[in-house]
């Protein structure tokens, strides 16, 4: 277990050409001992290259990885102590379900006793003790997933274990259970453990930290609250929660209203420094509510269609050009076609160029 | 329908195991005839036909000053050379083929493929364009007429295989598999020996079984290369002919020729049979 710096890393797969297309645009960030983290990001966004990284299966161009503040960029991946998990089952096909499970603890030659201790104990967390014997090959896809993901829990000393979307082949059932496996394990013994998706539910529920990634650019890391109610970008807020966030070109009237249409909007932003007229609010379905008695921040719309969810109903409705989408609650009657919404001025996020301001 | 086509299935199985077994009975009966049971009209059943007699394989075994073609030394020096050969080559083929399918190497405009590309060049050649080289070759460090100048040879014919057959194997195995061995705390050669080894033996044991076929079945090369002091069993078995063609013992060398071939093929359908050749790692 270590704490992991990543020091103003970036990458690129052409770096001597003219022009480098850059797979990680540089980037610093700590992950400290013991905590969880979900890097989430549509494909090809360069999540899998940052693991890479700290994997040691990529050097990175530039920049440099601390293990413990121990310099390990030039560390090879067999000296890193790390473990990693794949997309798709890797398993020693050769190998019993026993023989894989230890494989990592013979390579570090640890002694029979404690070889026996440690894989007994991960296949009982992972329910594979009675496969143990049995060839690997043998398995289906879910079970030879566990044996990846035991493979890399079974090093009680490693560093942090990568998972790059590890169970994308498993049934949803089994995916719950190994989610809340993984968070046992990890609050046991305090394994770090960072988990790569492009599912936003799957990190929400797993991380206390997530990663927020688009185009080869770190976009925003916090805590999944943040995330939710102060995205940085626009992109984070499109990108996480369901649906996306609401976003309207609007111009700044004074320093803290803007206006949308001819609506006036009060935020609780200072709006005195802005630099271009490029703004845009934000706000989340789920803080857009029928207006009963406010006064203010109030807004004209059409209802379009109204959708029940069982748990929540989401309204569709057209405020002029734009389509502004409210979550409320399943009792919640609507009066008619035409409403009012409310949009609580302590909640809009205002985005100058698409940036949190 | 069903009836028809378990019918038909059971029809073409029978035409084709003729076709294929026809042959071996054909020699296996000419064998043990002699110069009037063969040139008497056509038969078939030992003692009802013909009297079987053992001249034919008799013939393979007795030295040439008793009138016969001694084939045991030719037999051994050839299952020595294409073993050797054999073996070496797919060590040799291995490597590069697993250098080939993981590393980048590239010098000007010449790539991976066109690396992989020119071992294979070499068997589009017509052997005829390598003899005289060849030739020229052994002949130059003093190896014309010896096991090791065909052994040499050999190496060099047989390891094209060996390398177009495991390149697209190891392609096939995931980088995963590399990757996660030395996460798992292997350097290099330990991942390759420990895990990309024994997850390719399929892959090793069909390349292995090309390189003895060809190395045993070549007669070209062993014609041109070797004069008196070594020779190899195709060119025995031709040598065997003469102005009355001896089919007997043709027959009987030709069998004992086939026989290793026959064993290896056994033990490949065997081993591919088990299942062991797909690959079971997604």
């Amino acid at each position: 277990m270590a704490k992991i710096d990543l020091s103003n890393i970036s990458h690129s797969y052409n770096p001597n050409d003219t022009n480098p297309v850059y797979a990680l645009n540089p980037f610093s960030m700590t992950w400290e001992n013991g905590n969880r983290y979900a890097i989430l990001g549509p494909s090809g966004c360069g999540k899998t290259t940052m693991l890479n990284i700290v994997s040691g299966l990529v050097r990175p161009s530039a920049g440099k990885i601390l293990f413990d503040d121990k310099d390990v960029t030039d560390l090879k991946t067999e000296q890193r102590n790390i473990a990693q998990v794949f997309q798709f089952p890797v398993i020693y096909n050769t190998m019993t379900v026993f023989e894989n499970l230890a494989f990592p603890l013979k390579c570090r030659d640890f002694s029979k006793a404690k070889i026996d201790e440690r894989v007994n104990s991960v296949a009982e967390t992972l329910n594979l003790k009675s496969f143990l014997n049995s060839p690997a090959r043998k398995l289906t896809a879910d079970q030879k997933q566990l044996i990846s993901l035991g493979r890399g829990l079974v090093r009680e000393d490693v560093a942090a274990v990568l998972m790059d979307e590890p169970l994308t082949v498993i049934d949803p059932d089994l995916k719950f259970r190994l989610r809340r496996n993984l968070k046992e394990i990890n609050e046991q013994y305090k394994t770090t453990l960072v988990y790569v998706t492009h599912d936003q539910n799957e990190a929400m529920t797993f991380a206390d930290n997530i990663i927020v990634m688009s185009e080869g650019e770190v976009v925003q890391t916090g805590s999944p609250k943040e995330l939710f109610e102060r995205p940085n970008t626009t992109f984070v807020g499109y990108f996480i929660g369901s649906p996306a966030m609401n976003l309207f070109d609007s111009e700044a009237t004074s320093e803290n209203t803007v206006k949308i249409n001819s609506t006036i909007i009060k935020t609780n932003t200072n709006l005195s420094n802005l630099k271009t007229k490029n703004i845009k609010l934000g706000i989340r379905s789920e803080f857009i509510k029928i207006a009963k008695d406010q006064n203010e921040n109030l807004v004209d719309v059409n209802v379009l269609k109204v959708e029940d969810f069982g748990n929540y109903k989401l309204i569709t409705a057209k405020m002029d050009n734009f389509e502004i989408k409210s979550k409320i609650n399943r009792e919640t009657e609507i009066p008619g076609e035409k409403i009012k919404l409310h949009i609580p001025a302590e909640k809009c996020c205002i985005y100058e160029n698409n940036k949190l301001i | 329908m069903n009836k028809l086509y378990i019918f038909l299935k059971y029809f073409f199985i029978v035409v084709w195991t003729v076709f294929v077994v026809a042959p071996f009975l054909w020699a296996l009966t000419t064998s043990f005839k002699d110069f009037q049971s063969v040139n008497g009209g056509v038969t078939y059943i030992p003692w009802v036909d013909f009297e079987p007699n053992l001249e034919g394989w008799k013939v393979l075994i007795k030295s040439p000053a008793k009138g016969g073609v001694d084939i045991v030394e030719p037999y051994f020096n050839s299952l020595f050379v294409t073993c050797t050969a054999s073996l070496i080559s797919i060590i040799l083929g291995t490597l590069s083929a697993y250098a080939l399918s993981r590393y980048t190497f590239k010098a000007g405009f010449v790539k991976n493929n066109d690396i992989t590309f020119f071992f294979i060049s070499q068997r589009i050649m017509p052997p005829i364009v390598l003899s005289i080289p060849f030739f020229l070759f052994l002949s130059s460090i003093n190896l014309l007429d010896s096991l090791t100048g065909l052994i040499v040879v050999y190496i060099v014919l047989l390891m094209p295989i060996a390398v177009w057959i495991m390149v697209d194997f190891f392609n096939k195995v995931p980088r995963e598999i590399d990757e996660t061995a030395l996460i798992d705390g292997c350097n290099p050669y330990q991942a390759f020996l420990k895990v990309v080894l024994p997850n390719s033996i399929p892959g090793l044991i069909v390349a292995g079984m090309f390189c003895i076929i060809f190395g045993w079945i070549d007669f070209f090369f062993a014609f041109i290369l070797t004069f008196t002091e070594v020779q190899l069993l195709p060119v025995k078995i031709v040598a065997l002919n003469s102005s009355v063609t001896p089919w007997w013992s043709l027959s009987a060398s030709a069998l004992v020729s086939v026989a290793p071939l026959i064993i290896v093929a056994f033990i490949v359908e065997r081993y591919l049979s088990k299942g062991n050749l797909s690959g079971a790692i997604k």
